[in-house]
């Protein structure tokens, strides 16, 4: 597994495309795509949106894609740069996303950082 | 030569931007983005304005049509801050406009005639936060912008707490 994290609008999607042989119908949405879809996508982008979507289920789910779909490139937005926000669903969110994030993580072989488009690998050797 | 410095706010990039500039023997000018809006732009503009002060800088004010902006091959530039020219761009008139183009074509333009070009920017977009339209879009731009400038300048320098880490190129400094 591969994941490339980074905030939002930092070039992580074009980069993957780019170096991975990946075009679009390689990528599954974690935002709108099938949830069956994801077990065997070769990259799944937005799995911040779609750790929203799977709510309580994020943890398990994220476990078993881990083991079932181990040669995906996953990206993931870094969401936890900012305020603690009041609202309680927002603050659940962003501690599934941290959740979900480690166990990727710790799962990948390699993980980058992208900055302003510039990759910085921060676990493994290969990007 | 181009360096481009971000980082988020509060992070030191400012200080260390003008510290790559330090040892220029040439004419130092700063182009400063910043609209005096509001209190807390003037005392962002006149604490930047002291730690400036006796650094040999010269001020521009330019809040917008940095591609206007003529300067000798003798200058160095400190170009502060991305953030706030491409919100002036967007924001300055009755629509929101798409700055992208201009402002990258304005900075290699100053790029191409100066002797070194430091441009200070921001990362935005690191809190999950789901803004209105207009934020939304100035996330998106300024990250486009942001891309682009990384791409074409020859050291990328990321502030953290005052330690600047490297992303491409060499310290110039």
């Amino acid at each position: 597994m591969v994941m490339f994290t980074g905030g939002a609008y930092q070039g992580k999607t074009a980069y993957v495309m780019r170096n991975f042989n990946i075009d679009e119908s390689d990528i599954a949405d974690g935002r709108s795509c099938n949830i069956e879809a994801l077990k065997t996508a070769r990259c799944i982008k937005n799995y911040h949106e779609l750790v929203k979507r799977l709510g309580d289920d994020c943890i398990s789910f994220t476990e078993n894609l881990c083991k079932s779909n181990n040669s995906a490139v996953i990206i993931i937005d870094e969401i936890g740069c900012g305020i603690v926000p009041m609202e309680k669903s927002e603050r659940v969110w962003r501690e599934n996303v941290g959740r979900c994030g480690c166990i990727i993580a710790a799962n990948s072989e390699t993980v980058v950082r992208m900055v302003c488009g510039l990759p910085s690998v921060i676990k493994g050797g290969k990007s | 030569m181009t360096t481009f410095v971000t980082g988020g706010s509060k992070c030191g990039k400012s200080s260390f931007a003008e510290r790559i500039l330090t040892d220029f023997q040439g004419r130092k000018v700063y182009i400063a983005t910043m609209q005096p809006f509001g209190d807390d732009a003037f005392e962002a503009i006149e604490r930047h304005r002291k730690m400036r002060a006796g650094k040999g800088f010269e001020t521009i004010e330019k809040y917008t049509d940095i591609h206007e902006i003529s300067l000798d091959a003798d200058c160095a530039v400190l170009l502060e801050c991305m953030g706030n020219l491409c919100a002036n761009e967007m924001f300055s008139s009755e629509k929101i406009n798409s700055p992208a183009e201009k402002i990258i074509s304005g900075i290699k333009h100053l790029s191409d005639s100066v002797s070194h070009l430091v441009i200070v920017t921001n990362q935005v977009g690191g809190d999950g936060i789901s803004y209105a339209e207009g934020t939304a879009e100035y996330i998106r731009v300024l990250g486009e912008i942001n891309q682009s400038i990384a791409a074409y300048a020859d050291n990328v320098i990321e502030c953290v707490y005052g330690i600047p880490v490297l992303l491409k190129g060499v310290f110039p400094c």
